[in-house]
């Protein structure tokens, strides 16, 4: 019980820093990512190559990879999702492209094969019979810090406020002196940093191979569909439904059926309440 | 000297032309109306001048052509808007509200914010209620104290008594014309409500299809029975 409790805590501490930045995105631009989930890859594969390749120390190739995640979603914004002028359909048909292209240039890259993330942290933590890695807990612990700083910056600060607001209402944002586009550009490399520091983590707890980017996607869909338009308390919750969920599941039922009961999850909430437990339009 | 000046000024909604060759200035420190009925252009009109809509023509603000410039640049040139319907954001404080439009002014926050509050005390006592939960009336006056944190030069307002009571009409006219009074702030109010317009303005320009179909002193445009019938209703 102890042991599905803290796998349970850990796991949802994770996908809720796996949302967060799906969520920003959507909330800002009502757009669905598809992409995001390459930004997890972009991250995972980054630290494996600056650390485990390249030998560079783990904090330097923690900061590289989140910058590259960074770096993609200021690149996505910049090049791809702004041309298309709002056309939400095109986005996401465009960003789901773009996954799999990244996906084929990672293949090219590091080959098919799956890869061992080596821990960020080392050592296990014992809990009486219950037991986790570092790593993990890391991890989860990173998450809440990540998920507090993001809160505060957003209702403290004016660039926080200035994201908020085009969340809300673009024309009120314009004519406060917000440009919409500038703002929209910082959102989408705060969500690749966010997806790139979801990416070394997910990847040290799971693996890194080229198709990784599907399950945390998934997850992250689930969540803002689960949770509502763009609310970053309404992810953290729904991140700990789908966590303890999984958990529960693979502990007590089957590991095969995993993930199965958060798809249905995400029918019932589209069926019963289409705007989501807590959507309600704000961050 | 004007601080407004628009010439010959066509503007578009998509492919349909919304107004065709207006014109019309506004003095430093001054108030002009621009009056006219549903679907005249009095919306487009002002969000051509904040940017917001494709337009040709000239629209100058204290000499210095504006048209090109985009809303954020507009705003830190000179020019609040608390449009029609307000456009606030709903799950934000008051509060909130107001440092939103403190974004490009943030070094006059706290001289904008005892400007607003001297106006509007109302939100000074509830400045932390979410702007979904209040009255039309309120969120009229969070709008402009919206527009008033920008630090403006000059002040649009769209609409500001649409679906308000007479008595909330009454108070947001005593305001904007305190505003003007004390801090000589020009205003370019687009109203449907000609009496609420005749009260603040010195200039009023009826605006028909997109058109100025006449614009003088108010007091002018008033005392002609002809025009007074025709628009006025009196």
């Amino acid at each position: 019980m102890i042991q599905i409790l803290i796998q349970g805590f850990l796991l949802s501490g994770l996908y809720a820093l796996i949302a967060v930045g799906f969520t920003l995105i959507f909330s800002v631009g009502r757009v669905l990512n598809l992409a995001y989930g390459a930004y997890l890859m972009l991250g995972g594969y980054a630290y494996f190559y600056t650390v485990q390749q390249l030998g560079v120390p783990k904090l330097p190739g923690f900061v590289i990879a989140v910058a590259t995640g960074a770096l993609a979603g200021l690149a996505m914004y910049q090049f791809l999702v702004k041309r298309l002028k709002g056309d939400h359909v095109a986005v996401e048909i465009s960003t789901l492209i773009l996954a799999v292209v990244i996906q084929a240039a990672i293949v090219l890259l590091f080959n098919e094969s799956s890869k061992i993330l080596l821990p960020i942290v080392d050592g296990v933590w014992r809990v009486g019979s219950a037991s986790v890695t570092n790593n993990i807990l890391t991890a989860m612990v990173a998450s809440w810090f990540i998920l507090g700083g993001l809160m505060l910056f957003v209702k403290r600060t004016h660039l926080g406020r200035a994201i908020q607001a085009v969340s809300m209402d673009a024309k009120g944002a314009m004519i406060s002196g917000i440009n919409t586009d500038r703002i929209n550009l910082t959102t989408w490399a705060i969500s690749g940093a966010l997806g790139a520091t979801a990416g070394v983590f997910f990847a040290s707890y799971t693996q890194l191979n080229p198709s990784m980017w599907v399950s945390p996607l998934i997850i992250a869909v689930a969540v803002v569909i689960v949770g509502g338009i763009g609310s970053i308390v309404g992810s953290l919750i729904v991140a700990h439904i789908i966590g303890f969920m999984e958990i529960i599941t693979s502990s007590l039922i089957a590991a095969e059926l995993r993930g199965v009961f958060t798809m249905l999850l995400i029918i019932g909430v589209l069926v019963l309440r289409p705007q989501g437990l807590f959507g309600r339009g704000d961050l | 000297m004007a601080l407004l000046t628009i010439e010959n000024l066509f503007a578009w909604y998509g492919m349909a032309e919304s107004l065709h060759g207006v014109s019309l200035s506004l003095e430093e420190g001054g108030i002009a109306g621009v009056i006219g009925p549903n679907g005249a252009g009095k919306s487009t009109l002002m969000d051509s001048i904040m940017g917001l809509v494709t337009v040709k023509g000239s629209i100058r603000l204290g000499g210095r052509e504006i048209i090109g410039l985009k809303p954020a640049e507009l705003v830190r040139a000179g020019i609040g808007y608390a449009p029609e319907r307000a456009h606030l954001f709903p799950y934000m404080s008051v509060r909130d509200n107001l440092l939103v439009g403190a974004y490009t002014a943030r070094g006059d926050i706290e001289k904008n914010l005892e400007l607003v509050h001297g106006l509007f005390p109302v939100l000074a006592e509830r400045w932390a209620q979410e702007t979904a939960t209040q009255s039309g009336g309120e969120r009229q006056m969070v709008s402009l104290g919206r527009a008033l944190m920008t630090s403006p030069r000059i002040l649009l307002v769209d609409e500001p008594t649409i679906g308000l009571a007479p008595k909330i009409c009454a108070g947001i006219a005593e305001a904007l014309l305190r505003l003007n009074r004390e801090t000589g702030l020009a205003i370019l109010i687009a109203e449907q409500n000609v009496n609420f317009a005749m009260q603040l303005a010195r200039h009023i320009h009826v605006l028909e299809t997109g058109s100025v179909a006449v614009a003088g002193p108010t007091e002018q445009l008033r005392s002609d029975p002809e025009l007074a019938k025709a628009y006025f209703g009196h």
